[in-house]
């Protein structure tokens, strides 16, 4: 099944969704598309300004533009998910993830599409970690191929 | 998906003994057509995607809790990623936190595959009702 | 030598105008650069900096700027910019910009970008970084030597300065029009008005919007943005060379408010998307209350803002709100004073917050010979601006003033 991760660049994510059988999506495979696709001698990072309006569905003109050219990114990810597993403390979220705005409107939205969801805590320690690791691991088997 | 390029990002768990060197040089092996570049962390590898998948099968089988992966947008070298061309982009610092947690999901996942299937479910904490704060307060009077 | 023009941003990848920050910056010979930081730096910078925003690409910001304040990190200018509309980066942009200019030596423009953000609205302001870090000794010029002309090529009017051996010797301008025969026009009035002849000029320095086509006619010596050459003739005119001011230069178009010290911008911020906060707002309002704009000026100091009720800064509704006030019975001098306290306070809001006002503020620009503007300036701010004489010859002065020192 396509599960969305959160953070959508989170490795750790996205190599145990994988490790455990399931297809990850991540921002990572759209904005490879969009490097090796764009005709141009060096294209926009990341996002192009059609991008960012299309990102008016998620968010209005009010909304600052790094938020609607994010969500134009993880928006449809978020609509084609069958799953979603969020970190809910994450200490490292840079990048793509640096906005904290995107990062709430994407969960919410996350939880309005009412699909399977599993909320972790990030680990402090090996007993954490073995709790994360593990209530990932179930919420993926329980997940119907 | 493009089915043109896969490019992968490979991370060895700071607790494992298997140096980046020791990687590439596996990796490069296992299948014809895979470009290897080695990096401080691991290395990142790209070629198609059927290749690719041959390739993650392979890692996971050799490395199964030491070496972590993920996709990576920008294509190996590619000046507009690249750290030495105007220094590191935001992720940078994350993939270095992500990295420093590996230990822990290593022996998580290791303690699973000896069979340690239990965990404690998270309990929530809830705030001191205000009237358990108040009478504590009084008792310093 | 390339200039490496430290970005601290937030927001630019996803906005789609990272690539035309890079394009302006390469334009003008300089490179973006982010210096590197670990996640540890994160943590300790945050402690250091004393603001821990919920957003993490703010605090990687954060970061960056403490590691150029701690010499850690290379860079000859920084550029600090994040999303339009967005509370939490604009507190951190203007935090660090003062973080930076506390620590540091460096020049620093601020910028809020939408992702119509195209790399030409940029230029001036990466040039200005540039022309700051690469011609230091030129800008520590403070006396105008041999005979040189300065042409200030702005948006509503063409200006031109003829100086000898540190004094105006002719000086004429025109509203723009065709940008090489306003020039002509006003270099000839001037060479008459100085008693000289075109061959006698050692060396000319161009400014203003259309400086690269007059740089090229007239083969001029110095061809240079308005930022650092407006900031020159400013501190020349009103003499304060030497220590700090605050510069704010209302134009045709756009307005910049730049800081200076020893004559020099060490931070400055242009506007230039709203005509409401610009000389055009005063233009057309003028125009409408059928008053020659030299005139606007003496009817606004004699009137009362307060009694002209305006709802709107923008120069078609506030101009229509000025209207309706006026039909209401009001005086000509009350909606006048409203028209220029509009200005004045949009400056405030817009350029001014941007900036750390520094004293004495020199009000310069065609619009500062507007006496009504420069007292609402001075009652926004709190204080009266200086206004030098020829204050609308900022640009030419400063042109002439430079182009000296190509001799």
């Amino acid at each position: 099944m396509k599960v969305f991760i959160d953070p959508p660049n989170s490795m750790i994510l996205f190599d145990l969704v994988e490790r455990f059988g399931h297809e990850p999506l991540s921002s990572m495979a759209l904005i490879q598309e969009k490097v090796d696709n764009i005709e141009v001698d060096m294209p926009p990072m990341n996002v192009t300004l059609d991008d960012v309006v299309k990102g008016l569905k998620y968010a209005g003109v009010e909304v600052p533009s790094g938020i609607r050219g994010r969500l134009a990114i993880w928006g449809p990810m978020i609509e084609a998910a069958d799953a979603a597993i969020i970190i809910d403390n994450p200490p490292f979220s840079f990048g793509c993830v640096g906005c904290d705005r995107s990062n709430e409107l994407t969960k919410y939205l996350i939880k309005r599409r009412k699909i399977p969801t599993l909320t972790v805590q990030y680990p402090n320690d090996e007993e954490e970690a073995k709790t994360m690791v593990g209530q990932i691991r179930d919420f993926l088997g329980g997940l119907k191929q | 998906m493009s089915e043109a390029r896969v490019t992968r990002l490979l991370m060895i768990s700071p607790d494992s003994m298997v140096t980046p060197d020791q990687l590439v040089r596996n990796v490069q092996t296992m299948a014809p057509g895979i470009n290897v570049k080695e990096t401080c962390y691991g290395c990142l590898a790209e070629s198609d995607a059927r290749t690719m998948e041959v390739v993650i099968a392979k890692v996971r089988e050799q490395y199964r809790n030491e070496v972590f992966s993920k996709v990576r947008g920008f294509p190996v070298g590619d000046p507009r990623r690249c750290r030495a061309q105007h220094g590191t982009r935001p992720g940078f610092a994350q993939l270095e936190a992500e990295w420093a947690t590996l230990p822990l999901i290593q022996s998580a996942l290791d303690a699973i595959d000896a069979g340690d299937t239990d965990y404690d479910t998270p309990v929530e904490k809830k705030p001191l009702p205000v009237r358990e704060l108040k009478q504590i307060s009084e008792a310093f009077r | 030598m390339t200039i490496r023009i430290a970005q601290l941003s937030c927001g630019t990848e996803y906005s789609g105008v990272q690539y035309e920050i890079e394009s302006a910056a390469r334009s003008v010979g300089a490179k973006i650069v982010y210096p590197d930081v670990s996640y540890d730096q994160v943590k300790n910078a945050l402690e250091r900096f004393g603001f821990t925003p919920k957003s993490p690409q703010l605090q990687l910001m954060i970061a960056r700027a403490v590691s150029i304040a701690d010499g850690l990190y290379d860079a000859d200018a920084v550029f600090i910019t994040t999303c339009f509309r967005c509370a939490e980066a604009a507190l951190v942009r203007n935090e660090l910009r003062r973080f930076i200019q506390e620590n540091t030596r460096l020049p620093v423009v601020t910028y809020s970008f939408t992702e119509r953000l195209k790399a030409s609205q940029l230029l001036t302001r990466m040039e200005a970084l540039v022309t700051i870090v690469s011609r230091k000794e030129l800008l520590a010029r403070e006396r105008q030597t041999g005979i040189t002309a300065g042409l200030d090529s702005g948006s509503s009017t063409t200006k031109c300065v003829i100086m000898e051996n540190n004094k105006i010797i002719g000086k004429a301008w025109t509203a723009s029009g065709d940008v090489v025969q306003c020039a002509t026009e006003v270099l000839e009035e001037a060479m008459k008005m100085a008693g000289i002849e075109f061959k006698q000029i050692e060396a000319i320095g161009t400014t203003g919007y259309g400086r690269f086509t007059l740089g090229t006619h007239f083969n001029a010596k110095l061809v240079q943005e308005e930022l650092t050459v407006n900031s020159k003739g400013a501190v020349w005119l009103a003499d304060r060379q030497r220590g700090e001011a605050t510069i704010i230069d209302i134009g045709g178009m756009d307005n910049k408010a730049i800081t200076v010290r020893d004559g020099v911008p060490d931070n400055f911020t242009m506007g230039g998307i709203c005509a409401g906060a610009s000389g055009r707002f005063l233009e057309m309002t003028a125009r409408r209350l059928k008053v020659p704009i030299d005139q606007l000026g003496a009817y606004a100091v004699k009137g009362n803002w307060v009694n002209a009720k305006m709802n709107s800064y923008c120069s078609v509704f506030g101009i229509q709100d000025l209207v309706t006030t006026l039909g209401a019975g009001k005086s000509f001098e009350d909606v006048a004073a409203a028209a220029c306290h509009s200005v004045a306070e949009q400056v405030y809001e817009q350029q001014l917050q941007e900036v750390d006002v520094r004293h004495p503020i020199i009000e310069v620009g065609g619009t500062s010979l507007n006496a009504g503007l420069v007292k609402a300036i001075g009652e926004v701010l709190g204080e009266p601006p200086i206004v030098p004489p020829d204050s609308q010859y900022i640009g030419a002065v400063g042109g002439a003033l430079l182009s000296s020192g190509c001799l």
